[in-house]
């Protein structure tokens, strides 16, 4: 009778804990849209059998979900479309540093110093210009350029922007407070026009109602696969010109996870071959690990500069940034 | 005696739910006030700088005047479909609700895509700046006055219409003298609500670069909380005032109205061929052009589908559970928000009073505060719910708490409108043969206010089918509706995919619509 009782007991043990392993779940918010992540979920669990919950929305509105959640937040996994939103978490003591077994799957100029976020792919800035209004002979060495008189009125940009702050950030870090404020201020000076963000950027340099704009390379990757015959066309600033860097995407683990080693293990998978071909060639975006190539349309990652910049590091912040920009008196739509 | 004592007895629990509710709407602004409070931030400075009263000035210079053309636009086609011999009127009559349904920053994307130099339609401007977002705007949220006003235009006077008619008043002039005047309140209520909406309004101003108060908040919202914070403080206390203004004006000149069925149809005659070409130039800019466009996307963007992408490569399967969580969110929204905004609704329009004019202001000014605020406010408040309360947290009726509290003054303006048509003499009527409370409101006067309490709720469902920043962070995990999807798609680029999914939602809304609003509408009469 004994032994019956002790062999159920055992026997209920063990479907409690197989079953335990087959409802492993993970909860995610995602600043990718499903379109650009959607895929390698399902690809995760179905190679580690952990299930993955996830909340899509804006990188900026979830992290700021996640600071308003605090301590009770469900989350355990944040995936962000810019430093910028991972960085405001990090200021806030919102994210737990990764392992270093999977921090070091990437470069360290892909990651966070303390290592609560990491790198998972890039997107490079560049020059979208329409081939009717531009002739190719008068593009820009440099992005500085963009301050000349022979560019007035021709340049739009997205002032309020997540990708475009983020770019405004690495120039602080690079050239320094000042020179990032004059060159904002040489823009403003310059009639640039403002648009609401990168894709409207592309549709509207597409349409010819501004001859170039400073965007994400991928947008207009998207716009010509939609529609082949548009007119704009990206144009990368040559020479590691600051006006190319590469912005990364990030994944952090969140300080309130219960489940930190089945985020880490998603992380990792996210740095994994197969994700990093994902990224490659099915988003067109710069692969950061797992040596994986970026497709053949775009310069290779050697040869331009990168933007991972450090909180720390960095006077101020993200809201300093936002300072500089408003006081350049670019008006913003 | 014993009457009297009794109506007293059934306005004590009225003014406490009234006041519940009241409430329950301050929770939006006790979020704001703490924050800009909490954080730091210089609340005098923020209110006083250029930064701030200059894009302030814009939204109230976008809002009036929006809210002035959708009083004329709406007021004349709901006139034009429901009391003249338009062609085609009953067709048009939910064909023009729809506008409403295509989320503002679709709307203005497309719109965008049609006009200008080089677009689809090159002989109209692109439209851009204050005139841009003042006209797509105003074709977006005309509804807001033309809908309850189908309500309201059912249950006019025929009785005056009548002998205006037989003392050999013209048809012109029995309609401006004994017809329009009945419908100012509802046209009011109607003109206030488009005015709220375009002060929240962030898609379509910024995609049309007219550079409001919402921008601000918008682009502040992460790394300058005291300031964005501050600045939804600011709309919100704007709107509260004009909202108590607004029921200060209307208590001055409200009047007892009679209510009537069987109301006499006007001939246009002459003006029939002029009256449908304006109505059809409504439709084709508000609904037409945009459904065009959309087909346009999803013919170009068929080549890249299989390219490994979700979407469209799987067929239309991937819509299913979108398109059915749509349709029970909003009408779920629609409904709960018409009752919990009743107690408030009737008590403004028949008792007045503190505790009913502010509770109908607190309702009113969330509905000036741009989607994403108000998420961000029923997190904060239900993330500290204690005890079995947190449970709610990201549940379904939490999230239709976030629809009803956004979206709950138009229920509650249509309500309101609805139930000062109703006269008080027939209450009276019913208390002085001794009626309970209970029965004479439901009996008597809740079928003379139903068609402007289901126009309300209609509002409310056309607005949560088109509802994004609260559905994105407050929705159940892996509940995704149509408009979830269509921000998702817009978000990388993958118009084809925008354009199905849209055309769904028009598509869904015109059967709710019609189902919902006004078949039951119709078949009452």
């Amino acid at each position: 009778m004994k032994r019956l009782a002790t062999t159920m007991l055992v026997v209920l043990a063990l479907t409690a804990s197989s079953c335990g392993t087959s409802e492993e779940t993970i909860t995610i918010y995602s600043g990718r849209t499903e379109n650009l992540v959607g895929p390698l979920l399902e690809e995760f669990t179905a190679e580690t059998g952990i299930n993955i919950e996830v909340r899509y929305g804006q990188s900026a509105d979830l992290a700021l979900l996640i600071d308003q959640e605090g301590d009770r937040s469900p989350a355990d996994v944040f995936i962000s479309q810019s430093p910028g939103a991972v960085g405001f978490l990090a200021g806030n003591d919102r994210l737990r540093p990764i392992g270093g077994d999977v921090l070091e799957l990437v470069a360290p100029e892909f990651r966070n110093a303390n290592g609560e976020w990491i790198g998972m792919s890039g997107r490079v800035r560049v020059l979208v210009y329409n081939e009717d209004l531009v002739d190719p002979g008068e593009l820009p060495e440099s992005v500085f350029e963009l301050t000349d008189e022979r560019f007035r009125g021709r340049v739009a940009v997205a002032p309020a922007n997540g990708s475009f702050q983020d770019f405004v950030t690495a120039l602080r870090e690079t050239n320094g407070d000042e020179a990032t404020a004059a060159w904002l201020a040489g823009l403003a000076a310059n009639e640039v026009q403002t648009y609401a963000g990168n894709t409207a950027i592309v549709q509207a340099v597409g349409r010819g109602d501004v001859p170039m704009g400073l965007v994400n390379h991928y947008y207009n990757l998207r716009a010509k696969a939609e529609n082949p015959e548009v007119a704009s066309r990206n144009y990368f600033f040559p020479d590691g010109d600051i006006g190319s860097l590469v912005i990364v995407t990030a994944v952090s683990v969140l300080a309130t996870t219960d489940a930190p080693d089945l985020a880490e293990e998603f992380v990792a998978f996210m740095l994994s071959k197969s994700a990093q071909e994902f990224f490659s060639s099915e988003t067109f975006e710069y692969p950061l690990a797992a040596d994986v190539q970026p497709g053949p349309d775009l310069p290779p990652l050697a040869t331009i500069g990168v933007a991972a910049y450090d909180f720390d590091q960095l006077g101020g912040g993200l809201e300093r940034t936002k300072e500089l920009i408003d006081e350049s008196g670019l008006e913003s739509p | 005696m014993r009457v009297a004592s009794r109506a007293r007895s059934t306005a004590k629990p009225t003014s406490a739910v009234t006041a519940i509710v009241g409430l329950l709407f301050l929770f939006p602004l006790g979020y704001l006030l703490w924050g800009a409070l909490n954080l730091d931030g210089d609340l005098w400075g923020t209110l006083a700088s250029e930064a701030t009263l200059e894009p302030l000035a814009k939204s109230l210079l976008l809002a009036t005047s929006t809210a002035a053309a959708t009083a004329v636009v709406g007021t004349a086609l709901a006139v034009l479909v429901t009391r003249t011999d338009l062609p085609g009127r009953r067709f048009l009559r939910v064909l023009l609700a729809l506008p409403l349904v295509i989320p503002s920053f679709v709307g203005a994307t497309a719109l965008l895509a049609a006009f200008g130099p080089g677009a689809l339609i090159s002989a109209v401007p692109r439209p851009q700046g204050f005139w841009g977002a003042f006209a797509v705007l105003t074709l977006l949220s005309y509804p807001y006055v033309y809908l309850p006003l189908l309500g309201r235009l059912s249950t006019t006077a025929s009785s005056l219409e009548e002998a205006a008619r037989q003392l050999g008043s013209t048809p012109r002039r029995t309609f401006a003298r004994v017809v329009l005047p009945q419908l100012r309140t509802t046209i009011a209520a109607g003109t206030m609500l488009v005015f709220l909406y375009a002060l929240s309004d962030f898609g379509a101003v910024s995609l049309l670069r007219y550079d409001t108060i919402t921008r601000a908040i918008f682009s502040s919202r992460l790394f300058d909380r005291p300031t964005s914070l501050t600045l939804g403080l600011v709309l919100a206390v704007l709107a509260l005032a004009v909202a108590a203004g607004e029921r200060l004006l209307v208590s001055r000149r409200e009047r007892q109205q009679i209510i009537g069925s069987g109301q006499t149809v006007y001939r246009l005659g002459r003006a029939r061929v002029a009256a449908a070409a304006a109505v059809l130039v409504v439709v084709a800019v508000a609904l037409a052009t945009p459904i065009l466009v959309f087909a346009i996307w999803i013919l170009r963007g068929s080549a890249t589908i299989g390219t490994g992408f979700t979407g469209l490569g799987d067929g239309l399967g991937f819509l299913i559970a979108p398109t059915i969580n749509s349709a029970v969110a909003a009408t779920v929204a629609g409904l709960v928000a018409v009752l919990v905004v009743l107690p408030v609704a009737y008590s403004a329009a028949r008792r007045r009073g503190f505790i009913p004019e502010a509770a109908s202001a607190a309702v009113t000014s969330v509905f000036a505060l741009p989607g994403l605020v108000v998420a961000l406010a029923v997190v904060f408040w239900a993330i500290q719910a204690p005890g079995p309360l947190a449970g709610l947290y990201q549940s379904f009726p939490l999230l239709v708490l976030a629809y009803v509290l956004n979206f709950g003054a138009q229920s509650m303006r249509s309500s309101q409108a609805a139930i000062s048509a109703v006269p008080t003499q027939y209450d009276e009527a019913g208390q002085t043969l001794g009626v309970g409370a209970r029965r004479r409101f439901l009996e008597i006067e809740m079928p003379l206010m139903a068609p402007g309490l289901i126009t309300g709720g209609g509002l409310v469902l056309l607005s949560t089918l088109k509802e994004l920043p609260a559905t994105l962070l407050l929705a159940p995990i892996g509940f995704e509706t149509l408009a979830t999807r269509i921000w998702g798609a817009a978000e990388d680029g993958f118009y084809a995919e925008v354009g199905v999914a849209s055309l769904v939602l028009i598509g869904l809304s015109g059967v709710l619509t019609w189902l919902l609003v006004l078949r039951p509408e119709l078949n009452r009469r």
